[in-house]
């Protein structure tokens, strides 16, 4: 159910028939991508509802916008870049209306709550999303695509629109302003043991 | 320790593991690293930073969330065949045949549109329902496509595959509506949802507040109030109505179209379930398919 068949239509394929006016292709091409580019929404934007709407945002955008697809990347980098330009202008959206923002303030009072408690440090999906909303929303976007799903700086570089020295410089700025916050994390080990989260089940 | 240099911090360190740190500047700092286990540890530590964020396990989409973009994206095909249909009739009809004869199905011909919009009408009220709310509710008068969409949905061209799609919808929305999703906070007194592209319009008169907390409870109020007992039903929404609540709801089940005021203005209440509450959106009177001109927003 989930992505594409081995032998399935490529990528390319498939949004070539949509713009051709075949009516399945883009909702498969969409299906099978979609837990990856939930996941870039929902950590750019740290909101369930707000990745839901730029999701949706993308996805409309994508489909409608097909024909400008050109082919000078994968259709996975265009996509990608589509859904961090919806989830941005989510984020600018939701600062222009301030009685809806969930304000870093929160954040970081809920990280504080967590210094000192390492007992509190066993569900690390959630401390890394607290973490995360305290970066700078370009730095933590440059981090999500990079770091969490695993994009080469020069893919990166292309779905964020920038040059790949400046995503090397965000990344370089998120790591080291999120250490203090996840270094608890990775306890008092080495690095290349703390990381898997078998191991890191110690609680 | 070599005392050539003083301690690296995390920010130097960070930059010269992305690279960005070369020449005389990047060789003095290997060499420190090299004979300072202070600075070797933070690098470690900074090292474990990207590998702890790999290590985080990718949230799956809720079924929520894919019910209603399979909801948008219906509503986007059935749009763009119509608009296809509409600007140029002869290579639609011809896309469609080729994208049917693709799959096995005989060439198009005139009579199947009727006969594609007889099985599909129902068919495309579950595509709706699919966005987590019961079948039943659906049923209501509120709740049946009107001809022009149902109309759309039939020029989606194949009915066979796309029935399939459907049913796989539906069998996905079974589990949480029967247990995950909650309870709507209304739903025990049978308030109904609606979808975004039929819905009941009524005219309250109120006049919404710029107060946050003023106006959570005048939509509360309003919420409450039920259709049967309110003041006075409008006789149908403008066009650029509906398309307001398209832009604005989505895909997210309608509970309430409002004609009213804001602040003495006239506006536009729009109630809509999203995943954890009910959102209220305001609209001015400029809010249209593109622009939203949202007064205000109010979570409930």
């Amino acid at each position: 159910m989930r992505g594409g068949d081995a032998d399935g239509p490529s990528d390319q394929e498939l949004l070539r028939r949509h713009v051709a006016g075949d009516t399945e292709a883009f909702g498969e091409l969409f299906r099978r991508h979609r837990d990856r580019l939930w996941a870039v929404a929902l950590r750019t934007v740290c909101d369930p509802e707000e990745a839901a709407d730029a999701l949706q945002d993308a996805m409309v955008s994508a489909f409608r916008r097909a024909g400008d697809f050109r082919g000078e990347s994968a259709v996975t980098t265009w996509l990608h870049r589509i859904v961090v330009n919806a989830s941005l202008d989510r984020l600018r959206r939701r600062a222009a209306r301030p009685a809806l923002s969930t304000g870093d303030e929160q954040a970081f009072e809920a990280l504080a709550a967590q210094d000192g408690d390492p007992a509190r440090s066993s569900d690390t999906r959630l401390d890394v999303d607290a973490a995360l909303r305290i970066l700078p929303e370009q730095q933590r976007a440059a981090l999500v695509v990079v770091d969490m799903l695993g994009f080469s700086v020069a893919d990166a570089a292309a779905i964020l629109g920038t040059s790949p020295g400046t995503v090397k410089s965000r990344c370089a700025r998120a790591r080291a302003r999120l250490l203090p916050y996840v270094s608890h994390l990775q306890g008092n080990r080495s690095a290349s043991e703390s990381v898997s989260p078998a191991q890191g089940a110690d609680t | 320790m070599r005392g050539q240099m003083t301690h690296l911090d995390s920010s130097v360190l960070a930059e010269f593991r992305a690279g960005l740190i070369t020449g005389r500047r990047g060789a003095r700092i290997t060499a420190h690293l090299a004979g300072c286990d202070r600075c070797r540890a933070l690098d470690d530590q900074l090292a474990g930073v990207s590998a702890l964020l790999a290590s985080v396990p990718a949230p799956a989409m809720p079924d929520s969330v894919a019910q209603r973009l399979d909801t948008v994206l219906a509503a986007e095909v059935a749009a763009r065949a119509e608009a296809a249909g509409r600007d140029d009739p002869e290579r639609a009809g011809s896309d469609r045949s080729r994208a049917r004869k693709a799959h096995g199905h005989r060439a198009a011909h005139r009579g199947f549109r009727p006969l594609a919009l007889r099985v599909l009408a129902p068919v495309a009220v579950v595509v709706l329902a699919a966005g987590g709310y019961g079948l039943s509710r659906l049923a209501s008068p509120g709740g049946q496509m009107t001809a022009s969409s149902a109309g759309s949905a039939a020029a989606l061209g194949r009915p066979s595959s796309t029935a399939a799609g459907v049913s796989r919808a539906a069998s996905r929305a079974e589990a949480p509506v029967a247990s995950a999703v909650p309870s709507p906070l209304k739903g025990a007194d049978g308030l109904p949802r609606y979808t975004a592209s039929n819905f009941p319009f009524v005219a309250s008169g109120t006049n919404f507040s710029s107060n946050q907390a003023v106006r959570k409870q005048q939509v509360e109020n309003d919420l409450n109030v039920r259709p049967t007992s309110r003041p006075s039903q409008a006789p149908s929404p403008t066009s650029a109505v509906r398309e307001c609540v398209l832009n604005l709801a989505g895909g997210h089940p309608v509970l309430l179209v409002e004609s009213a005021f804001f602040e003495g203005r006239p506006a536009t209440l729009i109630v809509v379930q999203t995943g954890q509450g009910e959102t209220a959106w305001i609209a001015g009177p400029g809010c249209s398919a593109t622009n939203r001109d949202v007064l205000a927003t109010t979570s409930v």
